[in-house]
């Protein structure tokens, strides 16, 4: 891998300079949590690099929560999108399947991958629920970001990823090729690190073709008692970085408004007919398992759970679903 | 605006004649603005506007370009706008979406199609493909089941059918009158009456959810392989573009994968039938 370095003070004005021709975000620190902002000049220094993980996932940046899909908008502003951890990178994978697909692409979706550089966030520590590594996913990212960054002391490092991510560091004029591996050894030794920690908190915890088969083969009795507390508020769904379903309100001149939508809601897949497949909770519960650990795998080349654990944050049904996964392979 | 062609925007098409078939079916005869065509047994979804959108695969021939007609039942709420609209009104018109019929499998085989209630409407389009390539077919054998005689739909075009050489037309209704002269029962009585050289036949199915069902298992007992069962499936088909996920039926997008699969495709998968 290549890697490039420059001055953190530097890092920060540069980022200060592209705000006139970008809209720039990255996570900073909220009450207990950190969070996307839009950055300004006060904010940049403020941004949290490698620590796990920003509330909201990545997807909301390419797939907004209601969007009018028909009517005529002026060409968004160049984006840059900044500390994203690779749980959010590897998600990419599969939204690219579903809205890139070359038979039905979606054009919003498109202009907003191909307009935004984003400059992934090597995770040096981990959060709670944290367990992308149980599904293979490392916890820094080589393939999907443009570029990755690391920060040490003064020090800012960028891990070349992308052909867009090559002009975005050449066109910056800050950043020096490190030529001597000894400076970049510290990052080795961190995503070790964070690879252990990981392992530690998930020796349990089946992998991803594992679980599709434990939950394949469990009963209805298992997801009728671990549905128990379930709302069908739709807030796994919604944080879920590769979950990608919509539904297409219409409005009057024959506009559609594309609104995210969550197969936990009820009458999620009801037809005019009255029939309603997951018409019962523990019904769309399990179907929710069964979409990312069964179906998508058998569909999509890329897996449907990243490991990012905010699923587990937002039930306020308080339902883990790493626990329920760890009961079944018992 | 992005430029390409955006896969959410509807053509839109003028309403030029609406067909009474039955008391809760009318045919919608519509001339979209732009080219449109479709494969027989693809769906496409029919808006009104600022109302909503659902998805109905036409009814009309695939054959003919310049109109396309849509048959559709009154039993929600956008169905039951469409059923108060008057020629002369715009509707909107997004596909054609999905894998259809795949006639050229069906030549030189005889065909035996089993259709209930409104799922006339893409079994009429399939109709009018085979009529036109008769001479590549053994023999086409309709079995069309509604609840009573005022149920039967496209009463004009099964008069027609019925002088098509190679073609064969039974019908039944669940609950007969003093003027039926057909069979009555439930749809699946009709293949106890015809005679069909299952080796060189495939079946082709579709109509509601439970007629689907136990005309499959009839088929399935009666020796039909389950590669040769054709069903159009019906679910919630939202987006048609295999994104929105309202249509999952497994792993299968139905607006995408479908909406017609082969029963041994299928069977393995979640929810068939409801």
């Amino acid at each position: 891998m290549e890697y490039f370095y420059t001055k953190k003070a530097d890092w920060d004005d540069l980022l200060g300079r592209l705000l006139v021709s970008h809209d720039i975000f990255g996570p900073v620190a909220a009450e207990n949590f950190q969070e996307y902002e839009h950055l300004d000049a006060a904010t940049i220094p403020e941004v949290i690099y490698n620590k796990p993980k920003p509330a909201s996932p990545l997807k909301i940046f390419f797939l907004p929560v209601k969007e009018n899909v028909t009517a005529e908008r002026p060409p968004e502003k160049p984006r840059i999108i900044i500390g994203v951890p690779s749980c959010d990178t590897e998600a990419l994978g599969i939204l690219d399947e579903v809205y890139l697909d070359s038979s039905f692409e979606d054009l919003f979706y498109r202009n907003r991958r191909q307009n935004t550089i984003i400059i992934s966030s090597d995770c040096f520590d981990i959060a709670e629920h944290c367990h992308c590594t149980s599904y293979g996913v490392k916890p820094w990212d080589e393939k999907r970001a443009d570029a990755a960054i690391a920060v040490r002391g003064d020090t800012v490092f960028l891990r070349l990823i992308s052909e867009k991510g090559r002009k975005f560091i050449n066109d910056s004029g800050v950043f020096s090729h490190v030529t001597d591996n000894t400076m970049i050894s510290f990052i080795d030794a961190r995503h070790r690190e964070t690879e252990s920690m990981l392992a530690r908190a998930n020796s349990r915890l089946p992998g991803y073709s594992e679980t599709g088969t434990l939950v394949k083969e469990s009963g209805q009795a298992v997801w009728v008692k671990h549905s128990a507390t379930c709302v069908s508020c739709g807030a796994c769904t919604t944080i879920c970085p590769t979950c990608t379903c919509f539904l297409l309100i219409d409005k009057p001149g024959f506009h559609k408004v594309k609104q995210m939508d969550a197969c936990q809601y009820p009458g999620f897949e009801r037809t005019a007919g009255g029939e309603d497949p997951l018409g019962e909770l523990h019904e769309r519960f399990r179907n929710r398992y069964m979409c990312k650990y069964v179906w998508k795998p058998e569909k999509f080349k890329n897996i449907a759970c990243t490991g990012c654990g905010r699923c587990i944050e937002a039930c306020i049904g308080k339902i883990d679903k790493n626990k329920l996964f760890m009961e079944l392979a018992i | 605006m992005p430029t390409g062609k955006n896969i959410y925007r509807p053509v839109r098409a003028k309403l030029t004649d609406v067909i009474v078939e039955s008391p809760t079916i009318k045919t919608f005869v519509l001339i979209p603005e732009e080219e449109f065509s479709f494969k027989t047994g693809q769906f496409i979804e029919l808006s009104v506007d600022g109302i909503g959108e659902a998805p109905f695969t036409p009814s009309s021939s695939p054959l003919v370009k310049e109109k396309i007609e849509v048959t559709v039942m009154k039993t929600g709420y956008v169905t039951e706008y469409m059923h108060n609209m008057k020629p002369g009104s715009y509707m909107g018109l997004r596909g054609p979406y999905g894998r259809g019929y795949p006639v050229e499998k069906f030549y030189d085989k005889e065909i035996l199609i089993l259709g209930g209630g409104c799922g006339f409407a893409p079994i009429r389009s399939l109709l009018y493909n085979l009529a036109a390539i008769t001479d590549k077919l053994r023999k086409v054998t309709l079995c069309y089941g509604s609840k009573t005689p005022e149920d039967c739909i496209y009463k004009p075009y099964i008069s027609e059918l019925r002088k098509i050489p190679k073609f064969e037309v039974y019908r039944s209704v669940d609950k007969g009158d003093s003027n039926w002269t057909e069979r009555v029962g439930v749809v699946t009585v009709l293949l106890d009456d015809v005679k069909v050289d299952i080796s060189n036949s495939v079946a082709v199915v579709c109509g509601p959810p439970v007629m689907m069902k136990f005309g499959t298992l009839k088929l399935l007992q009666m020796g039909y392989p389950e590669h040769d069962i054709y069903l159009s499936m019906e679910k919630n088909m939202s987006c048609g573009l295999g994104k929105c996920g309202h249509c999952m039926m497994g792993k299968y997008f139905v607006c995408k994968d479908g909406p017609v699969f082969t029963y041994d495709e299928i069977k393995d998968q979640p929810n068939i039938w409801n």
